[in-house]
Order: C-alpha cells, then sequence, then structure tokens
C-alpha cells in the first residue's frame, strides 16, 4: 500500500516494503545501499558519508547524469534507534560540508535553509511499514526570514483579496 | 510523476517571484487591478523597468494584462502560486521516485540471493 500526504510544510509518504525491517534501516544507514536509491532520477550519488551517531554528520553528493552538477547535502543525526526511528537534518552545503544558502545553491527561494527527515519503520514480519517525514525547519534568525515574511504578507494578500471577491 | 512542463512551469514562477519589486507588484495586485503607471508609482523605477518586470510576471502565467490599448490593467492569476506555495509538492515527487528506486533495488538484492543459493 502507498500513501502521500502534504500538510503545511511536510512531506509525509508511508509505503510497505517486501522486506525485513533490517534491510530497510541498511537502505537508510549504509552508504553503499543508500547510493542506490537516493539520487534523483538519473542522477548518481558519489559520495554519502555517515557518521551513524546522535550529533554524528552527514555528507551526501548528488551528481546530474553527465557529471556536470553536483549538490551536497549536509547535517547531522538527531535520532537513531536501529531499526525503529531515525531522524536527521539535511540543509544544502559544498563539498567540504559548509552550510550554504538554498538560493545559491540554486534552489528556489522560499526552500527551507534546514530540512528535518524522519524514519518511522515497523517491522510486519518479513515486510516493513515506512513513513518518511520530510519537514522544513523554521529559520530561527533573520537568515532568508525576508523573503518568507515577504511570501506569507504576499498569500495573506491574496487570501484577503480571495475573500472579498 | 512530475512531468517535465510542470517543472519548468514552477522553474518559472520562481524564477519571476525571486524579486522584491515583482513580489511588491503581485501584492499590490492582490488587492485589485492596476494599471502600469500605477504599479510603477511606489517604486523609484522608469515604465520601461516596471513594463520588463511585468513582463516576467506575464510570461510566468502570474499576471494577466488587459488588452484595451490605452488602459491596459493588469490582473492577478494565483493559479502558479498555489503551486509553489508548498515546496513540499516539488519534494513529494522526489521522494515517491526514490522509494520506486529503493523498490527496484530491494528486488535485485533479493534476486541475487536466489542466484546464489
Amino acid at each position: 500500500m502507498n500513501d502521500s500526504t502534504i500538510t503545511e510544510d511536510a512531506v509525509v509518504i508511508e509505503r510497505t516494503f517486501e522486506a525485513a525491517v533490517n534491510i530497510i534501516w541498511q537502505m537508510w544507514t549504509d552508504p553503499e545501499h543508500f547510493k542506490q536509491w537516493y539520487g534523483p532520477q538519473g542522477f548518481t550519488v558519489p559520495v554519502a558519508d555517515m557518521d551513524l551517531r546522535v550529533g554524528g554528520k552527514r555528507l551526501i553528493c548528488m551528481a546530474s547524469p553527465d557529471g556536470s552538477m553536483k549538490m551536497w547535502t549536509t547535517g547531522e543525526f538527531t535520532e537513531i534507534v536501529s531499526s525503529e526511528r531515525l531522524v536527521y537534518t539535511e540543509s544544502p552545503a559544498d563539498e567540504n560540508g559548509n552550510v550554504v544558502s538554498p538560493s545559491a545553491m540554486g534552489m528556489p527561494d522560499g526552500y527551507p535553509a534546514t530540512t528535518e527527515v524522519t524514519v518511522l519503520l515497523e517491522d510486519l514480519g518479513g515486510r516493513t511499514k515506512m513513513v518518511m517525514t520530510h519537514a522544513g525547519v523554521p529559520a530561527s534568525s533573520g537568515a532568508g526570514g525576508g523573503w518568507e515574511q515577504a511570501f506569507d504578507k504576499l498569500a495573506d494578500h491574496i487570501a484577503t483579496a480571495l475573500n472579498n471577491k | 510523476m512530475v512531468k517535465r512542463s510542470d517543472d519548468d512551469r514552477l522553474s518559472q514562477t520562481f524564477a519571476a517571484l525571486a524579486n522584491s519589486t515583482r513580489r511588491a507588484i503581485l501584492a499590490r495586485l492582490a488587492e485589485g487591478e492596476a494599471t502600469v503607471n500605477e504599479l510603477a508609482e511606489p517604486f523609484d523605477l522608469s515604465l520601461p523597468a516596471i513594463s520588463k518586470h511585468i513582463k516576467v510576471l506575464e510570461r510566468a502565467g502570474l499576471i494577466t494584462q488587459g488588452q484595451k490599448a490605452q488602459y491596459r490593467p493588469c490582473t492577478i492569476d494565483v493559479t502558479p502560486l498555489e503551486e509553489v506555495s508548498k515546496w513540499t509538492e516539488q519534494y513529494r515527487h522526489i521522494w515517491e521516485a526514490r522509494f520506486d528506486r529503493m523498490d527496484d533495488y530491494l528486488n535485485q538484492l533479493k534476486n541475487r540471493e536466489k542466484n546464489n543459493e
């Protein structure tokens, strides 16, 4: 059964895989397995460094099919419960793992600077139910807030204008 | 799956929105239609400069401009905004495709195991 829903600021996808829960855990935590599925269509994942402990860093590189475009993301693991629960943060980065702004990475304005991925696994006896949540983390400082505020204001204007119709 | 044309349209909308003057123009139009002159008023910009911004917004489908020669009011069209208001909409497609590949990869692993038995 596949299901996906969108909440206000998060992607939630639920899937059941025909594989044991420890295998699905490895899909997320073993770089060699992770590289096989994580890249967007046609992309490769040449680098997937994972220091699998709470506070441990991640550094992932996705490369376009011809290798001309590389996108790096970094972050850290914040929760690790083997074969049950994995939480990590993600931000656009350079190849040294220094965080850069989403727009500097060519991502459209309005993308959250930091996002959080939560993976919940449930052992169904040989099969595994997975619920993945990818959520935007509210900006804690003023960085990037200008655009978000502008957009909120714009959204308010539009809502008001539509209600008055 | 996200269609190529959807992607292109989203990119165009994002590009159009990535400018404070154009966002201000949209905010003004959300209150009601306005002429180019009226839109130019709050800005320290020439009419041609404002017209250029309007063209970008028009190409992105964010506004439409009336056809009457003298008085061509601009009107907002919120359809593209509804699509980009959620970054999640784009990521959902990426994740769905990833998990399809995870499924394929799991099958490959299973087959390899079988062949090794």
